[in-house]
């Protein structure tokens, strides 16, 4: 028979629930502040599903009521430089952030919507509605809510796609040496999901100071919680991470607040993150103003039941017992309440002049729709003045070093000068150098800022793109293998490629994600990918791809001097190389100019990255005399058309050179943007060398079966010549 | 219109040998059909009567088009009828205007009240379009519409030489090539606005005298060989006394008159074969030599020059050289030499010595590497062993491709040639 020793969890898991002793001894001016918000904010959503039901809210309205307490106990007593950021239902969360930073949690019963107020619920709902006042000028609508100067990180419609994000801006807090804490509030439905988990994992790791704030209101739409987890007390994925745990009945705002002091308290001391579970209930469906019941998921009964426990009959109760507030008082807050949003709705919308007894939305007050692709990078104003360096035709002092070294060097060099940069990415503190030795010597210049990550790619570079949107820190992420973006698609593309444009434009996301391609190592199918294809299709990222150290020098420095996120793409056949490197590594390569590395008139071979050799390879042994550009930039904003506008005008043929599979090719593109841009000077199809369909092989040989070198490039040349007609 | 020679697209009937009702029988002499290099005689591939000439003599259609109606009496149709499928049919596109699918609809399509899309199209075609296959569709990339237009080209008459017949860049640049030089213009100031590529002809001072295919043919080879060839030049002296003296004494004995231009082919057979090495030609990946000695030999005739091909040059007395090049002479000024006399080869002689000329260089003939540009025999002064005397020089400019052939090379060919010009004994054995 074995023995059995019960083995616990290092950290606490508790439930915490409030006694009248703790309602006497709570600051009364808090309590008037919680029943003051619910209040705004329970008129705020009836306005809105008002406003639904009439058509005037574009897309869903997922309305918070019923569960304000959560979200109201847990902020009313953060500070403006303590970040929150929450789902997609997320009004609440925003809101109450939002008032607490104008008013400081302090609210005047007599005078609930002071100026400061009113401005926070008409540009809140401006944003709900779509129009150009809103806080993300109409960008975000309900599900993306943001407000820097609030500690408003933004809400977000991906299920846990917030997480990461703000485990990042926790980082951020910590590493500046302030003891502010940053929560991010998800639901039932989240907890399940990698994001979470992950953020979990690495949050408790590095003992961030990050709140994870489980909205447990039972249902993920129709979903009951039971259904899909074996451990429906969610607190407890906390313990498992080494994260203490709080449960809390979320519809006790004060049981919320208690929670959220003791948690913060271990948060801002350096202690790590901590999980509150708030049961919480939303009396309506997932959108609309119709209750679950009728769906047929709930019960009445069961509804009744939690309307009966109302966080804002439970705090206006309480406020009178304790002879602080009257009834009177909580429903002349209530009135208050609700004619400043019956004013706020009535500034943004006007009667319907063509459908009697409708309203409609103030036609002035939708944004231009000259504003729809604005903001989705900025406009690299911010290389101005930088110096440049264009190494073809560079005459001064270089120095023999390798590829690989050019890339470790130039970092160490940024590093140094500037004290923003993190590195992070599984590996890199290691080995000396990570697996290729591309951050040698790095982690022991700068042992705080190289991280070593758990395998977990959705979250550390999720943790970047919430450091990148802080702005305090320069995130260079690290992705081992360019195919893991598949495993972190969603704060890759959904997360970092969009969050400056759907917030409104304005704040960037400076950010460096390196990886390297290994097409020829062997990896197989899932390591071998070119990942400047996938990243072309997400307008938020710029894409560089150099094909020699001195232009890798020159191009990660740019990256860095950058406010988009930037993808700089690595080959491993390049590490080897001893190449000639400008000594000064300060230079940055001219912003968006190609790279003309031969000069021809038959043909505009274009090409980046590893494969810029192979086509000079191609072109010398079948001597056509081709125009060899090197893009260096990738991305649509960043690619230098004039270079490739002008050769093709030349030439009239066009052959596209990479290396990897067909499906998730960088050229079709390109292709495709060159047959609009120049078509009436093209004298044959655009022409495209690539790899197979499928993803290469480990097999030495169906490897090489797969891949594009310098042999299909020679392939691809002779197309072009047969395309060229007859000589004579 | 057959493809009576590699590579030719576009061909014009010279004469019709038949008229319109006459019977013929397969192998008998249709037309004679000009080409940008040679005449030659089409026989006909079917039997039957000639029902329509489509093609008037002189004018120029594509390779593929219909250029008669052969068949059986009865299947004559009435003027406004489409011009009927060539002779061979399997090579041509369904045409829809084909008889047998204008009787073809479904009954509820009540074909009487349809039109026939080609009743009164065909005689309505501008004359320029004569070309066009009917309803056939023009390909040609984008690149090539826009220098049309520029240039104010007609795709119609150009042939395509890319992927599936679409006209391209190259094919225009040829026929820009072709075009005839656009009159002289005055130079624009600086600051005036660019002066049209081509300006529209306007006053009466001057006659535009159409191109033939040989004239063509001429324009576009030679300017292709100038401008991609690397000429280089060497230029020799070579003492002609000796070699004069032989002819003479050739032509005292011998039946065919030999000149010293064909004599002058047998030295540069002699030379070729001492130096093998010049006997070759470009081919784009690859020096071709030659085994045999074939030589052309430029020949004036009405409007332009041919350049037939000598072979086997070698192996040939004075004799049989001085017969054939008299007999290739013959035919290339009537136009009756036959494409493949008009190919090969790795070296040309032009000689423009009976009008006088002291010297000149010629141009390169492509595919050949070289050409030699023969100049007059003219007494002249010399200095032999420190003494003035006077004897018969002829001044020669080999003109030699640089791809192919070296200075030392050709410096080395010439030395042979001189040699055995000078010393014409090498010549007769």
């Amino acid at each position: 028979m074995p023995k059995h020793v019960r083995l616990e969890a290092a950290v606490p898991w508790v439930r915490l629930t409030t006694t009248p002793e703790d309602w006497k001894a709570a600051d009364p001016g808090l309590l008037v502040g919680m029943l003051a918000e619910l209040h705004l904010i329970r008129a705020f959503e009836e306005t809105v599903l008002e406003l639904a039901g009439e058509g005037l809210v574009h897309g869903p309205a997922h309305s918070s009521i019923g569960q304000e307490g959560g979200a109201v106990g847990s902020i009313i007593g953060l500070r403006s430089s303590d970040a929150v950021n929450g789902s997609h239902r997320g009004h609440h969360q925003f809101l109450a952030k939002a008032l607490t930073h104008v008013s400081g949690g302090r609210f005047d019963p007599e005078q609930l919507v002071v100026p400061k107020v009113d401005e926070v619920l008409q540009r809140t709902l401006a944003e709900i509605l779509g129009l150009a006042q809103g806080y993300c000028a109409g960008r975000g609508g309900s599900m993306h809510l943001q407000w820097f100067e609030a500690g408003a990180l933004g809400t977000n419609a991906i299920v846990g796609g917030g997480v990461p994000m703000g485990a990042g801006n926790a980082w951020a807090q910590r590493h500046a040496g302030t003891d502010d804490l940053t929560v991010s509030y998800f639901g039932d439905g989240a907890v399940n999901i990698g994001s979470v988990l992950e953020s979990m994992n690495l949050a408790a790791a590095w003992k961030l100071p990050f709140g994870f704030f489980i909205e447990n209101n039972l249902y993920a739409v129709s979903t009951e919680v039971h259904e899909v987890t074996g451990e429906a007390r969610l607190s407890g994925r906390g313990p498992g991470f080494g994260i203490p745990a709080w449960q809390v009945d979320g519809m006790d705002p004060l049981a919320v607040h208690l929670a959220m002091e003791e948690a913060g308290a271990l948060m801002r001391g350096g202690e790590g993150p901590a999980v509150i579970e708030a049961e919480v209930y939303r009396f309506f469906h997932q959108n609309g103003p119709y209750p679950g019941s009728a769906f047929g998921y709930r019960s009445k009964d069961e509804e009744a039941d939690w309307r009966g426990r109302d966080p804002l009959v439970r705090v206006a109760t309480e406020l009178a017992a304790l002879g602080v507030l009257s009834p009177e008082q909580d429903g002349a807050l209530r009135s208050q309440a609700q004619a400043a949003m019956k004013d706020v709705a009535s500034r943004l919308t006007e009667a319907d002049p063509e459908q009697a007894g409708k309203r409609r939305i103030r036609p002035e007050l939708w944004p231009d729709p000259e504003f729809v692709d604005v903001g989705v990078r900025g406009d690299a104003s911010e290389l101005d003045g930088a110096t440049v360096l264009e190494p073809l035709g560079y005459e001064g002092e270089t120095s023999t070093r390798k590829f690989v070294d050019a890339v470790a060097g130039v970092m160490q060099r940024r590093m140094e000068q500037d004290e923003r940069i993190v590195v992070l990415g599984e590996d890199v503190h290691r080995l000396n150098g990570g697996t290729n030795g591309a951050t040698k010597g790095l982690a022991k210049a700068f042992p705080d800022r190289v991280l070593g990550t758990p395998i977990s790619e959705n979250a550390f570079v999720g943790l970047g793109g919430g450091m990148a949107l802080d702005g305090r820190y320069r995130p260079v992420v690290e992705f081992m293998y360019p195919d893991f973006l598949w495993v972190a698609a969603d704060q890759v593309f959904n997360q970092i490629g969009k969050a400056r444009h759907m917030f409104g434009g304005r704040n960037p996301v400076p950010l460096v994600l390196r990886t390297k391609v290994a097409m020829g190592s062997g990896y197989g199918s899932q390591h071998l990918m070119d990942p400047a294809g996938v990243f072309a299709t997400s307008p938020g990222w710029r894409i560089v791809a150099p094909s020699t150290a001195a232009d890798y020098v020159g191009l990660m420095n740019a990256a860095l001097a950058l406010q988009d996120p930037v993808l700089v793409i690595e080959h491993v056949d390049l590490y080897p190389l001893n190449e000639e490197v400008p000594v000064d590594l300060d230079y940055q390569l001219p912003f968006g100019k190609a790279g003309i590395r031969r000069a021809g008139n038959e043909v505009t071979v274009i090409s980046y990255l590893s494969m810029v050799r192979h086509c000079l390879e191609a072109v010398e042994q079948t001597g056509v005399d081709a125009d060899v550009v090197d893009l260096r930039w990738l991305d649509r904003a960043s690619l230098d058309w004039e270079t490739l506008g002008d050769s093709i005008r030349k030439t009239n043929a066009v052959l596209i050179v990479e290396q990897g599979a067909q499906g998730t090719s960088y050229g079709g593109w390109l292709a495709d943007e060159i047959q609009r841009r120049f078509f009436d000077f093209l004298d044959q199809p655009v022409q495209r060398v690539t790899g197979g369909e499928a993803s290469p092989s480990i097999s030495r040989i169906l490897e090489r079966a797969a891949i594009a070198r310098t042999e299909e490039v020679v392939a691809g040349l002779e197309r072009i010549v047969q395309g060229m007609g007859q000589r004579s | 219109m057959p493809e009576v020679l590699a590579n030719t697209s576009e061909a014009a009937i010279q004469t019709w040998l038949v008229r319109t009702g006459e019977t013929i029988a397969i192998g008998a002499p249709l037309a004679e059909v000009e080409t940008e290099k040679a005449v030659v005689e089409y026989s006909a591939e079917v039997e039957g009567t000639v029902l329509e000439l489509l093609v008037g003599e002189g004018q120029s259609v594509r390779v593929g088009d219909p250029i008669a109606v052969v068949g059986d009496p009865s299947e004559a149709r009435s003027p406004d009828e489409a011009p009927a499928a060539p002779a061979d049919e399997a090579q041509q596109p369904p045409q829809e205007q084909a008889p047998e699918q204008a009787v073809a609809p479904e009954p509820e399509t009540a074909p009487e009240q349809v039109p026939s899309p080609v009743a009164d199209t065909p005689a309505e075609l501008p004359a320029d379009d004569a070309t066009r296959q009917p309803g056939g569709r023009l390909f040609a990339s984008p690149i090539v519409r826009r220098l049309a237009k520029e240039h104010g080209l007609d795709l119609a008459r150009l042939t395509g030489t890319g992927p599936s017949g679409r006209i391209v860049r190259r094919d225009v640049e040829r026929a820009l090539a072709a075009a005839p030089p656009a009159p002289a213009v005055p130079p624009a100031p600086a600051a005036a606005a660019p002066t049209p590529a081509v300006q529209a002809p306007t006053g009466t001072d001057f006659e535009d005298l159409p191109l033939s295919g040989m004239r063509r043919a001429i324009a576009r080879r030679l300017t292709e060989s100038k401008t991609t060839v690397p000429h280089f030049y060497v230029v020799g002296d070579c003492r002609m006394d000796a070699l004069l003296e032989v002819r003479r004494r050739l032509n005292e004995v011998g039946t065919v008159k030999v000149s010293v231009n064909d004599l002058l082919i047998k030295a540069a057979a002699v030379a070729l074969q001492q130096v093998p090495d010049a006997n070759a030609i470009w081919t784009g990946d690859a020096i071709r030599r030659f085994r045999s000695v074939d030589i052309a030999v430029a020949v004036a005739v009405p409007n332009g020059l041919v350049t037939p091909v000598v072979r086997g040059v070698e192996g040939r007395s004075a004799g049989s050289i001085a017969e054939t090049v008299r007999d290739l002479a013959e035919r290339a000024r009537a136009g009756r030499l036959k494409q493949q006399e008009l190919e090969g080869g790795s070296f040309s002689i032009s000689n423009l010595g009976m009008f006088g000329v002291r010297e000149f260089s010629a141009i390169i003939n492509p595919p050949q590497s070289a050409i030699l540009a023969v100049g007059a025999a003219q007494q002249r002064p010399v200095v032999v062993d420190g003494a003035l005397e006077v004897a018969t020089m002829m001044t020669v400019t080999l003109s030699a491709d640089h791809r192919v052939i070296d200075g030392a090379l050709a410096a080395q060919w010439l030395a042979a040639f001189t040699a055995a010009v000078e010393q014409p004994f090498r010549l007769l054995v």
